[in-house]
């Protein structure tokens, strides 16, 4: 490739709060689900929690998304057309005025988007009717959780399978980054859960220890991603390619993506929680770890998606 | 559909007067813009919102660093048969003509940007003023009317020839085994074979050398090809990360150990 010649989408930092707060959302979300079907009773504060942060969380993406485009009162034409499916692209699908694309990430995310919306707000409006001495209704809640879930990891993994469907040179001899956003999810959801539960003080028993140890293996999910990541792009061989890398960990960008994604975001939190800090100390600790987790996994999403558009 | 229009640009013809891009200009009604200072007569740098059409300059340098050769290449929007524009476009705003072409409906897109991107020859442009995509469409309106696209009309070489993509075709290689004869060994079509990249370029063009030496992938690849590996890995991800939540989360209470 040569860089050169091709152009960008200049997305704003927008387009990263977004990636960011959606990936949040979905791992928060899919979170509180396997908590609920595995023990409803124990991990009810993270069940709650989780739901409630899933559905803050997602609010803004519609909102972010809409704003960015260049003509804001057609964002509905992300779902809606009127076109012979044959021509609008590879095994389109259209019914009625909708159309799905497979091979479009970004028109698959915007269903995505939709449908997980619809059952965050679902598992949201439980806990709260549970919270003000509803009854909630067990299987509801379980189905909700599990067709929500699938939607949750589909919203954390879909911008990185979005970015490597681009003729950007650093993504497109790359194929870990929906991989790499959905442990990225994974571990922001279950650190946004875990700063909420830390600070409410409403834990019961060991629930937020292990909560802090699925975020941990999520962390090292995410690191391993993201070597495989920087891997398979700097072994793809091209010139160009190897310059927008360079341009990742060792340009503009170098500093922020080693100090901020690597260190801040994945070493520092993974120490803390190996050197069984958390377990034996106040809250406030497990707060601080949660923090460093949430500012590390924006800062990774925002560096790559920055280094991928500059080069 | 009907049959496949295209259009052959010959390098070897093109004398860069740059009718063409006035041509485009003129005819599609683009507006002035402020020239750009690129080193040599190329201006601009990238397509534009407002400039489909390209003339490009090169200088093919030798080993020591010392000009060879100039190159001359009117460049415009492929049209790709496998194209990553109309394939990113998540509003099926870009389609596909019955001629083969790709076009941005206008009144459909609404300016996510994601083409622009997606584009491995960085062809599709944002016009800020009207908040859509925009690119060559191989003046669609004149095609259907048959008075061919308004570029290839004034080219004074016939360095862009315009017509049935399988006409073309035996056109160009007939020029190529010309050009061969005539010294010129490194002669090649870029984009003609539709077994190749992107399944074929529309717009196919007869170089002089090798394709980086006019700034162009030597092997163009659809974006989309990424989709399925990288949906595959995710969701491998996905399943080692349940599991982990799975394996965390289960089991009796008492003290988790890190």
């Amino acid at each position: 490739m040569e860089p050169g010649l091709l152009k960008s989408a200049d997305w704003p930092a927008l387009i990263d709060v977004y990636f960011f707060l959606g990936g949040m959302a979905g791992g928060a979300f899919v979170i509180a689900t396997v908590a609920n079907l595995l023990d409803r009773e124990r991990y009810r504060e993270i069940v709650r929690i989780g739901y409630y942060v899933a559905f803050l969380a997602v609010i803004p993406g519609p909102v972010l998304l809409t704003v960015d485009l260049g003509l804001p009162t057609r964002f509905l034409h992300m779902l809606m057309v009127a076109k012979p499916s044959d021509a609008i692209g590879m095994d389109a699908i259209t019914i009625g005025p909708f159309h799905l694309k497979p091979f479009s990430p970004m028109n698959a995310g915007a269903w995505a988007l939709l449908g997980f919306s619809l059952f965050a707000f679902l598992a949201a409006l439980d806990v709260f009717l549970e919270d003000r001495g509803g009854r909630s209704m067990r299987t509801l809640r379980a189905v909700v959780g599990l067709i929500g879930g699938f939607f949750g990891l589909f919203l954390a993994a879909y911008p990185g399978v979005l970015l490597g469907a681009t003729a950007r040179p650093l993504f497109i001899g790359a194929h870990w980054l929906g991989a790499l956003f959905l442990a990225i999810g994974a571990s922001t959801g279950g650190a946004a859960t875990a700063f909420v539960l830390s600070l409410s003080g409403g834990q019961r028993g060991d629930a937020l220890s292990r909560l802090m140890r699925f975020t941990a293996f999520a962390l090292i999910v995410q690191l391993a991603a993201l070597a495989l990541f920087m891997l398979t792009v700097s072994t793809s061989g091209s010139a160009g390619i190897a310059r927008s890398l360079s341009h990742l960990v060792a340009g503009p960008y170098g500093v922020p993506f080693w100090l901020g994604a690597v260190v801040i975001g994945i070493v520092v939190p993974l120490a803390l929680q190996f050197a069984g800090v958390i377990r034996k100390t106040a809250p406030a600790m497990t707060a601080l770890v949660a923090v460093l987790i949430l500012v590390g996994g924006f800062i990774v999403k925002y560096v790559i998606i920055a280094a991928g558009q500059a080069t | 559909m009907a049959r496949t229009l295209a259009m052959f640009t010959d390098v070897s013809l093109c004398i860069g007067c740059r009718a063409c891009q006035v041509a485009c200009k003129q005819w599609n009604q683009l507006a002035p813009e402020e020239p750009e200072w690129t080193g040599t007569y190329q201006n601009h740098h990238h397509f534009t919102d407002k400039s489909y059409r390209l003339v490009r300059f090169f200088e093919e340098t030798d080993d020591k660093g010392q000009i060879k050769q100039w190159h001359m290449m009117s460049d415009v929007c492929k049209h790709c048969a496998q194209a990553g524009c109309l394939e990113a476009c998540p509003t099926g705003a870009i389609y596909r003509t019955e001629y083969g072409t790709v076009n941005i409906n206008q009144d459909i897109c609404n300016g996510c940007r994601y083409c622009v991107s997606a584009c491995p020859f960085g062809v599709v442009a944002f016009n800020h003023d009207t908040g859509t995509a925009t690119k060559c469409t191989f003046c669609n309106d004149r095609i259907h009317n048959g008075l061919g696209p308004a570029c290839a009309k004034a080219c004074p070489t016939q360095s862009i020839k315009f017509g049935f993509r399988d006409e073309l075709a035996v056109v160009a290689k007939k020029r190529v085994d010309e050009l061969k004869t005539l010294g010129y060994k490194d002669a090649r079509l870029y984009g003609e074979d539709t077994a190749g990249d992107l399944g074929g370029l529309n717009a196919f063009f007869l170089l002089l050398g090798k394709p980086s030496i006019y700034g162009l992938p030597e092997k163009p690849k659809l974006p989309q090809k990424n989709v399925v590996v990288d949906s595959l890995l995710s969701i491998g991800s996905a399943l080692i990360v349940g599991l982990g939540a799975l394996v965390a989360f289960r089991g009796r209470g008492g003290q988790g150990d890190a």
